[in-house]
C-alpha cells in the first residue's frame, strides 16, 4: 500500500471516530458502558488528527482539506468497481489493476482519495 | 422484520476459545487475524482498536472487554471472539483480568447502520449475571452460539 494512502486511512479512520464519538448514540454508549469521558477523548482525538495530517505530503494534506471540507470524508472505499463517497463507477481498468493501493488514486468524479476493499 | 439476532454475526471461524496471547496487544491482533484480512489490513485495524484503547480501557469488568471501531479497511459488520480461560491484564474498570473478548469492526457507513445495536447487545449480554460462567464453561464454537440463542440476544 503506498504509504501515502495508509495514513490517509487511519486519518480517515480517526475521524470517523471523531465524528462517531460526538454523536449521541454512541456517546451514550461510550460513557454508559466504557466510562468513556467523550470530551476528553475528543480533545485526544484531535490531537492525534493533527499529528497524523502534517505526515502527509503537501499536496495531498491540501487536498483532504479540501475534499474534508466540501465532501465531509475525504477518502473514500472502493466495492465491486464503485466509488462509496459518490456512488459512481470508477474506470474499470483501475478496479482490476494489481496493486491498486499502492498508488494515490482519485475519483474523476467527487474528488475523494479511493481506497480499494477486497 | 425480523429482529436481529447475535447470533447471525458470528461465524465459527471467528471464536477461538483457547487464545495463545499473553497480552492486550497480543489478544487484540489475534482476533483481528480472526477476519481474514489481508496483512496491511489487520495492521490498520490493530492500530486503530489501540487507539481507541488509549482513549480508555473497553474492558467492562467482569472478565469481559468489547474493543470496538469503524475502519475503512472493512466492507461489512464483522465480530469474533476470544477467549483466554488464564486471564489477560487489559486495563478493565473493575481492575481485573479478561478473559473473554469480543471484537467488533465496522465501515464507516453500513446500509443497515447495525454497529451501535450491535454493540449494545453485546455490553447487555455481558451485563448478564451467569455469563462469565457460562461463557468459562463452553468447550465447542457451537456451543457459544447456542448460548447466544439460548439468551436472545
Amino acid at each position: 500500500m503506498h504509504p501515502q494512502l495508509e495514513l490517509l486511512l487511519e486519518l480517515q479512520d480517526l475521524k470517523t471516530q471523531r465524528r462517531s464519538l460526538a454523536e449521541d448514540g454512541l456517546s451514550q454508549v461510550e460513557s454508559a458502558v466504557f466510562e468513556l469521558r467523550p470530551s476528553e477523548a475528543l480533545e485526544i482525538l484531535d490531537g492525534k488528527i493533527e499529528e497524523l495530517a502534517d505526515r502527509l505530503d503537501a499536496p495531498v494534506r491540501a487536498r483532504f482539506a479540501e475534499v474534508s471540507q466540501s465532501e465531509g470524508r475525504a477518502v473514500a472505499p472502493v466495492l465491486n468497481g464503485i466509488c462509496y463517497g459518490c456512488f459512481v463507477a470508477v474506470p474499470t481498468a483501475w478496479s482490476s489493476e494489481v496493486g491498486r493501493n499502492e498508488r494515490i488514486n482519485i475519483c474523476d468524479h467527487c474528488g475523494r482519495f479511493l481506497y480499494y476493499v477486497d | 422484520m425480523q429482529q436481529m439476532q447475535l447470533r447471525d454475526f458470528f461465524s465459527e471461524d471467528a471464536i477461538k476459545l483457547d487464545l495463545e496471547a499473553e497480552t492486550k496487544d497480543e489478544a487484540l491482533k489475534e482476533l483481528v487475524g480472526l477476519l481474514g484480512l489481508d496483512e496491511k489490513s489487520q495492521a490498520i485495524l490493530f492500530k486503530m482498536l489501540k487507539r481507541r484503547e488509549n482513549l480508555g480501557s473497553t474492558g467492562i469488568g467482569r472478565r469481559i472487554a468489547i474493543p470496538h471501531c469503524r475502519s475503512l479497511v472493512v466492507n461489512r459488520l464483522r465480530v469474533a471472539f476470544g477467549r483466554k480461560p488464564g486471564g489477560l491484564d487489559f486495563d478493565a474498570i473493575d481492575k481485573k483480568p479478561v478473559q473473554n473478548i469480543f471484537l467488533i469492526v465496522a465501515p464507516p457507513l453500513e446500509v443497515s447502520n447495525q454497529y451501535l445495536p450491535v454493540l449494545g447487545k453485546i455490553a447487555q449480554f455481558g451485563k448478564e449475571s451467569d455469563i462469565p460462567e457460562r461463557l468459562a464453561a463452553i468447550e465447542t464454537p457451537e456451543e457459544f452460539l447456542a448460548l447466544l440463542e439460548e439468551k436472545g440476544v
